[in-house]
């Protein structure tokens, strides 16, 4: 069984995953767990795809 | 001396109540989930165990590097570590992974750190049904 996702699958997937995990972690209501899942993935994206467009400079 | 005092004077309730304690850690940590499903806490129980799962399913269909004990180096050792952290899915990896990894492209790489991730957040998941179960909020 192989799996080759790209960069960005693979950056969503793990985001998505964690998010998740965090959220019905530190959360206990349904509602809260949304939110936080909600919050905690569009800042792992931000950051995410922010240090790419940094580091692209130094990429060639 | 005092503290000696108060583990001596320690009531059978909480002895035993630390014990159950212990149990649902190192059953969190076997499988992932388990802890918390010892304590009806179905929710966070599923949520574990299929995200742990889907980490270490996809992390190993990506050929990521699955540490073993004969590491070598500081790295390979904490590597190891964080890899035992998937309690039983360890042994579930490394049958997925029968071809051996394959780090020499990007999706290899990405898929040691999603074993990592994946250890790193059961044993995260396994304190957290202890301290649930010693009655601290959670």
């Amino acid at each position: 069984m192989k799996f080759h996702l790209s960069h960005l699958q693979a950056m969503l997937l793990f985001a998505l995953l964690i998010s998740v995990a965090f959220g019905f972690l530190s959360r206990r209501r349904p509602l809260d767990r949304v939110k936080y899942i909600a919050w905690s993935l569009l800042l792992f994206l931000l950051f995410g795809i922010g240090i790419g467009w940094a580091m692209y400079p130094f990429s060639r | 001396m005092a503290d000696e005092t108060q583990i001596a004077g320690a009531a059978p309730g909480d002895k035993r109540r630390e014990a159950r304690a212990i149990a649902c850690g190192v059953a969190g940590w076997l499988v992932p989930g388990l802890g918390h499903a010892l304590q009806r806490m179905w929710s966070r129980a599923l949520a574990f165990f299929a995200v742990i799962g889907v980490l270490v399913f996809v992390g190993a269909g990506m050929r990521g590097n699955l540490f073993n004990s004969q590491g070598g180096d500081a790295f390979a050792a904490l590597g190891y570590l964080a890899d035992l952290g998937t309690g039983g899915f360890y042994w579930l990896a490394k049958y997925i992974e029968a071809g051996g990894p394959d780090v020499s492209h990007a999706y290899g790489d990405y898929g040691t750190r999603f074993l990592a991730a994946a250890g790193v957040l059961n044993l995260l998941a396994a304190l957290h049904a202890y301290e649930a179960a010693r009655g601290r909020k959670a």
